[in-house]
């Protein structure tokens, strides 16, 4: 009788564990073998919605920007966007690849180098809006309003001091209330303008980072459970504590930071609902209970209905590249196809 | 209007129909309030209002406003009784986007954009006016046809009648472009001027000798077909800024053609900037011999268009390349370089799924119906405008040497639901082809010589029919089963009929046919033989009863040699009288389902650079018949080509005909319903939407568009 040899996942590690043991041997990503479906099903949504900013004709919405937004408005929009090239370059630079030397799988290590891809993505089609809208010494001014504002630079602070402290889930908790809770108060100023007509093709771009950030959001989220599953009761009480006061400090943020954008234009009530809307969205990614009652998170239905992140917009081709396209999957036709 | 960010309600309400209610319902009421809300809010606060008809009239022209002619050429009486006679209908709007799309888009304005000038009403009975030309037993049943909703004018008819300042009335417009310069810089200033004027433009690129071809013998010498795309996308964008329409471009270009593939490569998603396309829609021209080519699985053999013209005397358009196909092969004088066809149709399907293009025209299938001397070598924006064209020659500093024949279409659709209920049937479609005549009578597009001589020799017009899923289903009649396509056949059947005996009466009374009738199908009797030689019914009990109890009379084979005889002894006055077009915007005015094809969601999401994003309840829907309303993608292709093939048999021109898939669809899916459609006699397919589901677990709780 011969015993089987022992996996190879047991007699070697992938390459972010030669930090730890530089003695181990090292394996190659096998994507044969995928332990957890979900990295396979991620891996394959994310790769088929890949995009750059240079598909969307976002010069189409130069007439809006020039003549129907107001001075406060095009204001507005410029560091609402700022803040969001401020968050993404966070996830791109730090966020997701900190995540990868706690990966449980190495298809998991693969998935947070593409995220942290599209992150990059992100923030870079951020200055495409800008460099098709303004001019550079508004978007240098934009720049200098995110360095000089205080709330913005603890935002971020708050989530990077977790994503280089010790504990693996602490950072995926940070992780997912940045990605479900901080940018998604950016997001609330495109989907508002777009159900009014203003800048229908930066609102574009908008629903395909979106897209992105709903399966970035409640892929952390996932992996954060399975984490969790790990851990001891005492731990998991540790978790849910320590998640519920993170998520408090970042909401007080989140409040003070947008509050300061979006009160000149009488649109705070509503952002208020909406960040705790997303308060709520972040904890079901992490699998909690809501922190807000139905009553406080009722969001105004433009936004909520416009939130979709399927490709389901039925767009008029001749006004914009729509949100609703990937890449193919490439399949050779058979000798039966052509039967005719 | 105001443009702030002030909340406005009716966006809120009309959104809630994304939403199910706490029953799962839709919330068909919250868009009715929406509705009740644009009105309160925003509409009746903001239309200024005069003490008379008379005054307002009186104000509109003297203001600049309105054209005078069409107002004043009648007694003040019958122009009164006109719009009694219009706004007795009591018209509605069913929807918010309906009525938000009107009046964003097609209600006169005050100069500054402030104030609404018209309400529904006044805009059908300016276009009535315009298009009865004086004649007043016309507008009156125009009026009748557009309050009915019957008969719906295409956007820039509707837009534009009857307003002073305005564009063309024409849709669409078709240019040909020749291999040297002087065409290409006049199709690049005709681009620019029809975009002005708020037509769509398609050019065939055909002819444009291929990258690396000599230029003055000189090898190595021309960069292709793809700067060309360049510019007239550029152009089309910088004629966009100018009109009150976006200005959209079209390029075709045959699949034969040695720039095949870097043409297709424009719309890459990584494609480099300096030849990336964004937003010129791409077409390819495929011959039968294509397909036999993949069927096989050999190379394809693309062939330069410059020495083709010199070999042939002909531009590679004006052949067929299936007729010629193995002859261009073995001549060792037109050179040619190779491509395996299956790689080829994989590619197009790849880029299909990347952006939506290209289309596709069928040539062979398209020739071989064409009733009308001539080849047809591309289409138009939406693909459903086929007609022959002549080439026109240039002297050096542009002017014509020759005028040769461009295409210009105008269309209209009638809405099916609301047709099959009219009381007279023929009359419906009749008056819907006087409409439509007289846009062609009263157009002149002196900017493009070539384009005005296409339109006076031609009056060439395109009848279309939306509402084809909303009739069936208010029927019960589930789309793409036999019932429904029987139904599809047996509806086009009949307006072919009425379509060819109202222009042949036009003929008649002006004692003249369009030109080169006497070399057409119709003047030797030909085109008649599929309806004369065999009879022509419904095959199925339910939609000989929809017929009959619409009181709508199936022409039988007696009435076909009647309008046959007749036809032969004086003419049709419309080259071409048929072509369905997509309908977007015109249907949400009309609360019509798109063109023939289904729905694309129970609650469809719209979004327009004009509007935003919107949602409108499929027309018809109630919480009891919404199983007849499976979207386009739970239908799937198949069913839509059946449907698409049972009117095209019937109509002379082309159909816009979009494949809906979801994202787990592949390149061979695609290839799969391209084959299927060609073997069915579809003459050429339009987009290829795409639909992802939401990754599970990532959707929006209650949200009507994550649960489908």
């Amino acid at each position: 009788m011969t015993t089987s040899p022992a996996p190879l996942t047991d007699l070697s590690v992938t390459p972010p564990a030669f930090r730890r043991d530089p003695a181990a041997r090292l394996r190659p990503v096998n994507w044969n073998r995928v332990t957890d479906e979900k990295d396979l099903e991620v891996w394959n949504r994310l790769t088929a919605n890949f995009w750059l900013p240079e598909k969307v004709p976002l010069s189409n919405d130069l007439t809006a920007w020039r003549q129907r937004l107001t001075d406060g408005e095009r204001t507005l929009t410029m560091r609402v966007f700022t803040g969001l090239t401020m968050l993404d370059t966070v996830q791109a630079t730090v966020g997701e690849i900190v995540q990868i030397q706690d990966a449980r799988t190495e298809h998991e290590e693969a998935v947070y180098t593409n995220i942290a891809f599209m992150q990059a993505v992100h923030a870079r089609s951020y200055s495409s809006v800008f460099s098709t809208l303004s001019t550079t010494p508004e978007i240098d001014d934009a720049y200098r309003w995110a360095v000089d504002n205080d709330v913005l630079q603890q935002r971020c602070k708050t989530v990077l001091r977790h994503y280089y402290g010790d504990d693996p889930l602490k950072r995926k908790v940070a992780s997912t209330l940045l990605s479900s809770l901080l940018l998604y108060a950016g997001f609330y100023l495109p989907l508002h303008f777009s159900t009014h007509a203003l800048l229908t093709n930066t609102a574009d771009m908008i629903r395909l980072i979106l897209r992105d950030k709903a399966v970035h959001g409640y892929y952390s989220g996932y992996k954060y459970q399975r984490g969790l599953e790990q851990r001891t009761a005492a731990g998991r009480e540790e978790m849910r504590d320590f998640t519920h006061g993170l998520l408090e400090e970042l909401y007080e943020l989140e409040l003070r930071y947008s509050g300061e954008l979006y009160e000149p234009l009488g649109l705070m009530d509503d952002v208020a609902v909406f960040v705790r809307y997303n308060a709520n969205k972040a904890l079901m990614n992490l699998g909690y209970p809501a922190r807000f009652g139905p009553e406080e998170t009722e969001v105004n239905p433009e936004i909520l209905a416009a939130l979709s992140p399927g490709a389901d917009e039925n767009h008029d081709f001749f006004s914009g590249s729509g949100s609703s396209y990937v890449m193919g999957k490439a399949e050779d036709t058979a000798d039966d196809d052509w039967d005719f | 209007m105001d443009t702030t960010l002030a909340r406005r309600d009716y966006h809120a309400l009309n959104a809630m129909l994304n939403m199910y209610d706490c029953h799962g319902g839709i919330q068909f009421g919250k868009d009715r309030e929406a509705v009740r809300q644009f009105f309160l809010q925003q509409v009746n606060p903001n239309t200024l209002v005069f003490p008379s008809l008379e005054e307002k009239l009186d104000h509109l022209i003297t203001n600049d406003y309105y054209e005078e002619a069409p107002f004043r050429r009648h007694d003040a009486e019958f122009v009164k009784g006109l719009y009694r006679r219009a706004y007795a209908h009591g018209h509605r709007f069913r929807t918010f986007l309906g009525a938000f799309k009107f009046y964003t888009s097609y209600a006169l304005k005050t100069f500054d954009g402030s104030r609404y000038l018209e309400r529904y009403e006044d805009r059908v009975v300016a276009t009535a006016l315009y298009l009865g030309a004086g004649d007043e037993a016309l507008a009156s049943r125009l009026v009748d046809e557009m309050m009915t909703g019957r008969f719906q004018p295409a956007t820039p008819t509707f837009l534009n009648a009857g307003k002073a300042q305005r564009g063309e009335l024409v849709s669409c417009f078709l240019l040909r472009v020749e291999d040297n310069l002087e065409s290409i810089g006049r199709g690049v200033n005709s681009a620019l001027q029809l975009s002005k004027r708020g037509g769509g433009v398609a050019l065939l690129l055909t002819n444009l000798r291929e990258q690396g071809a000599p230029i003055k013998k000189i090898e190595n010498q021309s960069s292709g077909v793809v700067p060309v795309m360049k510019l007239l996308e550029d152009s089309f964008s910088y004629a966009n800024q100018l009109g009150a329409r976006q200005g959209a471009g079209a390029v075709y270009l045959h699949a034969h053609h040695p720039d095949i593939m870097r043409f297709l490569d424009t719309k890459r998603e990584n494609a480099d900037e300096k030849i990336r396309i964004k937003t010129l829609s791409l077409g390819v021209v495929v011959p039968d011999v294509t397909f036999e080519l993949a069927k096989r699985d050999e190379d394809m053999h693309l062939f330069s268009p410059y020495d083709v013209e010199r070999e042939y005397g002909r531009p590679l358009s004006d052949l067929s390349v299936s007729a010629l196909y193995d002859e261009l092969v073995a001549n060792p004088r037109v050179r040619k370089s190779t491509l395996r066809a299956r790689e080829f149709f994989k590619t197009v399907a790849e880029l299909q799924f990347e952006s939506g293009y290209p289309y596709l025209l069928f040539e062979d299938t398209v020739n071989r119906a064409n009733p009308i001397p001539g080849w047809i070598n591309m289409s138009n924006l939406c693909s459903e405008i086929l007609q022959v064209n002549t080439p026109s020659t240039y002297d050096a500093s542009l002017g014509y040497e020759t005028v040769g024949r461009d295409i210009s279409c105008n269309l209209g659709s009638l809405n099916i639901a609301a047709a099959m209920a009219s009381p007279d049937f023929g009359a419906t479609v009749e008056t819907a082809v006087r409409g439509l005549t007289s846009v062609s009578d009263q157009s002149h597009i002196d900017a493009v010589p070539s384009v005005a001589r296409g339109n006076a020799l031609s009056h060439a017009i395109g009848l279309g029919q939306m509402n084809l899923h909303g009739y069936l289903a208010s029927r019960r009649v589930h789309y793409g089963s036999e019932e429904g396509v029987d139904f599809t056949d047996m509806y086009f059947y009949a307006v072919t009929y009425h379509a060819l005996r109202a222009s042949n009466r036009i003929a008649i009374e002006r004692g003249t046919a369009f030109d080169g009738f006497e070399d057409s199908a119709y003047a030797d009797g030909s085109y008649f033989e599929k309806y004369t030689e065999r009879v022509w019914e419904p095959a199925t009990a339910r939609v000989r009863a929809l017929f009959a109890e619409a009181g709508v009379r199936l022409p039988t084979r007696d009435d076909w040699r009647a309008l046959r005889d007749s036809v032969r002894e004086h003419g049709i006055y419309n080259q071409y009288l048929q072509a369905v077009p997509p309908t977007g915007s015109i249907s949400y005015i009309n609360d019509a389902t798109a063109s023939l094809h289904p729905v694309a969601a129970r609650v469809e999401i719209r979004k327009e650079g004009k509007l935003g994003r919107v949602y409108y309840p499929a027309p018809h829907m109630d919480d009891d018949n919404q199983e007849f309303f499976r979207d386009a993608y739970e239908i799937g292709p198949e069913k839509i080509i059946d449907t698409y093939a049972a009117a095209t048999r019937h109509v002379d021109q082309g159909l816009s005909c979009t494949l809906f898939f979801r994202d787990t669809a592949t390149t061979r899916d695609l290839n799969k319903a391209q084959i299927h459609a060609w073997r069915k006699g579809l003459k050429t397919l339009y987009y290829i939407r795409l639909r992802q589901e939401a990754l599970a677990g990532t959707g929006i709780e209650n949200c009507l568009s994550c649960a489908l």
